[in-house]
């Protein structure tokens, strides 16, 4: 069992880390998953039973400890998405406790793993715009996290990519390889691909065209994609070996 | 067909080789080679260039590699309704390396200058191979709808 942590932005001041996974119904209008406000955060810290808040307590500490320069802006609650997870199978909207296993915790301390939380949070302290992650179903064998993030400017997705890159290499080990920025010649949309998840930067108005997250939220019941019509063969077309030239 | 015309009109000796053509066990498919200049591609996004019709269908005038021969992943040129315009090869018709998937049509996605894709979506099957290879593939992987 792991402990698994998604970084939550709460209005107040108190730091409170939770997770919230939840599945989303593939033909339900609002894909996205919730938004974060301070009275559904509040209201599930209380719902969480007794012996989860021991959890949250070693959880929150761990997180201290696993962050660098961990400060949180919350004037600058920029619209966060929460981590989406595509359900193909049932789509029941349910919320996932953690566990945790002390173990693997110890093993392998979260200040060596470039994982989902290190990118989601040094994506945060860059005051990243729209940052959102879908998680993409094991039957896509593309990557497993899909993150699109915005900035305010070229120079601030560019100097989020360079960030991105230094932490990795910072962290990786030997085995790991060398991960470079795509797209470098475009100023309106970078990407890296680290081997289990995927980042976009693109600017706001970029975003708006190509719409990722609606592709990857939605496959195959994307709009774009059911609005292109269908390719049929012409009348004439023959596939046959001997009438070819 | 003109077998099955001439068969009608010769009886006999004709209609014997006719029969045994028609009932070969094999699949039987054309020499294909790999993408160069002048072969005539399809595009496989949903851009308004690459769809719209016109009396010539788009065709490869430049290869940007060493030889001139494109396999998947490569940039190539491509000349549509009159204008230039680069384009990435994603499947070809030639057969490639063990494991890898072979294409009924030579297709190919619209790119711009600075590696944006035209389109917006793809709906053909792309190689997942991209992936793997060097070069910003990320992009059209990532407007891609399924992977093969």
């Amino acid at each position: 069992m792991r402990v698994k942590i998604m970084n939550v932005l709460c209005r107040s001041r108190k730091l409170v880390s939770s997770v919230f996974r939840s599945n989303i119904l593939v033909d339900q209008t609002q894909v996205f998953g919730s938004w974060l406000s301070k009275a559904r955060c509040s209201s599930l810290c209380q719902n969480l039973p007794q012996h989860f808040t021991a959890n949250l307590a070693s959880c929150q500490h761990r997180h201290h400890a696993a962050s660098f320069r961990s400060h949180f802006h919350t004037r600058r609650c920029f619209s966060d998405r929460n981590e989406g997870r595509n359900s193909t199978s049932t789509g029941v909207f349910e919320e996932k406790s953690h566990e945790i296993d002390d173990n693997s915790f110890l093993s392998q301390s979260p200040l060596e793993t470039f994982n989902l939380d290190v990118l989601v949070s040094l994506l945060r302290q860059e005051n990243a715009v729209d940052l959102c992650v879908i998680k993409i179903p094991e039957h896509i064998k593309y990557t497993e996290y899909f993150i699109v993030v915005s900035g305010v400017s070229p120079r601030h997705l560019r100097a989020m990519a360079l960030y991105a890159i230094k932490v990795y290499k910072y962290l990786k080990k030997d085995g790991d390889p060398n991960v470079k920025i795509e797209g470098k010649d475009a100023e309106d949309w970078l990407c890296i691909d680290f081997g289990n998840m995927v980042v976009h930067f693109m600017m706001p108005e970029i975003r708006e065209v190509y719409e990722l997250e609606k592709l990857w939220t939605l496959r195959g019941y994307d709009e774009q994609l059911r609005s292109m019509p269908d390719e049929t063969l012409p009348e004439d077309f023959m596939f046959d070996v001997e009438t070819t030239k | 067909m003109a077998l099955p015309r001439l068969s009608r009109s010769f009886t006999g000796l004709l209609v014997e080789t006719s029969y045994l053509i028609h009932q070969r066990t094999f699949s039987v498919s054309p020499v294909a080679a790999a993408i160069q200049k002048l072969t005539r591609v399809r595009v496989v996004d949903n851009s308004s260039l690459g769809n719209t019709p016109y009396h010539r269908s788009p065709r490869v005038i430049h290869v940007y590699t060493k030889n001139g021969v494109g396999k998947v992943g490569d940039k190539v040129l491509l000349a549509i309704k009159g204008q230039k315009k680069k384009a990435l090869i994603v499947g070809h018709k030639m057969p490639g390396e063990c494991m890898t998937p072979r294409f009924d049509s030579n297709n190919v996605v619209l790119i711009e200058d600075n590696g944006n894709p035209t389109g917006t979506r793809i709906k053909v099957p792309i190689p997942a191979q991209l992936r793997k290879m060097e070069g910003d593939y990320s992009k059209v992987l990532a407007i891609a709808s399924s992977f093969v």
